[in-house]
């Protein structure tokens, strides 16, 4: 079983197998919904815009299972969403990355790297270990997607050599893909 | 006068904007962002931004997100 072997629909509802991404490096990722405080989303496009041409591709997945919460607003709901007409890597057809109902490649890709803890040191770290112990207990429990924007680096062999979790922004591993590359 | 909303499909706050707009009997044109390009110009000059549902009447004076007392503040002001 390898990461060539899912196949996965783009959100204009065209399947797509992961195979055609073969000898790119590859950053898998569970897309927030394009409503609240969403900055992960910038800093992907501006990864993407700088490797894209060295091999990089962004392989983005919207999840709604924790878009209802978004941690550290709690007191101060967004009520807007905003429109990322700027996202130029592939998002993928909306679907669920946890639980029973997770998408096959989301088993995969958390069986292949487990859960090691948040970067306690990122501002919302403290912020987001509260809200799940308080709201979701049952995520923090074992290796599943703890929240939107865990990412996966996927070298050009297909194998997956790194999760990071929300808590890592994308610009911290901008050295982790350029070692790839 | 006639109220538009900026907004985009699956935008759960445009969508209160429309109901708190039908419960008010205020009739109101949506424009479409996404699919629409003249619309998403639109509202970039209006509020600056791409965030949504954007309510205005003259284009001028605007609201950003569901905010039932800056709406009607809006409405009252036409």
């Amino acid at each position: 079983m390898s990461i060539y072997d899912f196949t996965v629909k783009t959100n204009r509802g065209v399947e797509k197998s992961l195979a055609d991404y073969k000898g790119k490096v590859l950053l898998i990722v569970n897309t927030a919904s394009k409503c609240g405080f969403t900055p992960q989303f910038e800093e992907l496009q501006a990864l993407y815009k700088t490797y894209k041409d060295k091999g990089l591709e962004i392989l983005g997945f919207p999840c709604n299972q924790f878009a209802a919460q978004d941690p550290g607003s709690n007191d101060e709901i967004q009520q807007f969403c905003k429109f990322n007409y700027g996202v130029t890597f592939q998002i993928f057809e909306k679907g669920d990355v946890r639980g029973e109902t997770a998408q096959p490649l989301f088993k995969y890709l958390t069986a292949q790297k487990k859960f090691e803890g948040f970067d306690m040191h990122h501002p919302i770290g403290q912020k987001l270990l509260e809200a799940l112990q308080t709201n979701f207990p049952e995520y923090l429990e074992g290796d599943g997607i703890k929240w939107n924007f865990t990412k996966f680096l996927i070298d050009r062999e297909g194998n997956v050599v790194a999760r990071f979790e929300p808590t890592t922004t994308p610009a911290s591993i901008a050295t982790d893909i350029e070692k790839l590359l | 006068m006639t109220v538009t909303i900026f907004g985009f499909r699956g935008c759960p706050w445009c969508d209160k904007v429309k109901r708190l707009l039908d419960a008010r009997g205020v009739e109101y044109e949506t424009r479409d962002i996404e699919l629409d390009e003249t619309a998403r110009e639109e509202c970039e000059k209006i509020s600056g931004d791409l965030a949504v549902p954007v309510t205005t009447i003259d284009g001028k004076n605007y609201v950003v997100g569901f905010d039932k007392k800056k709406i009607d503040e809006l409405l009252a002001s036409a």
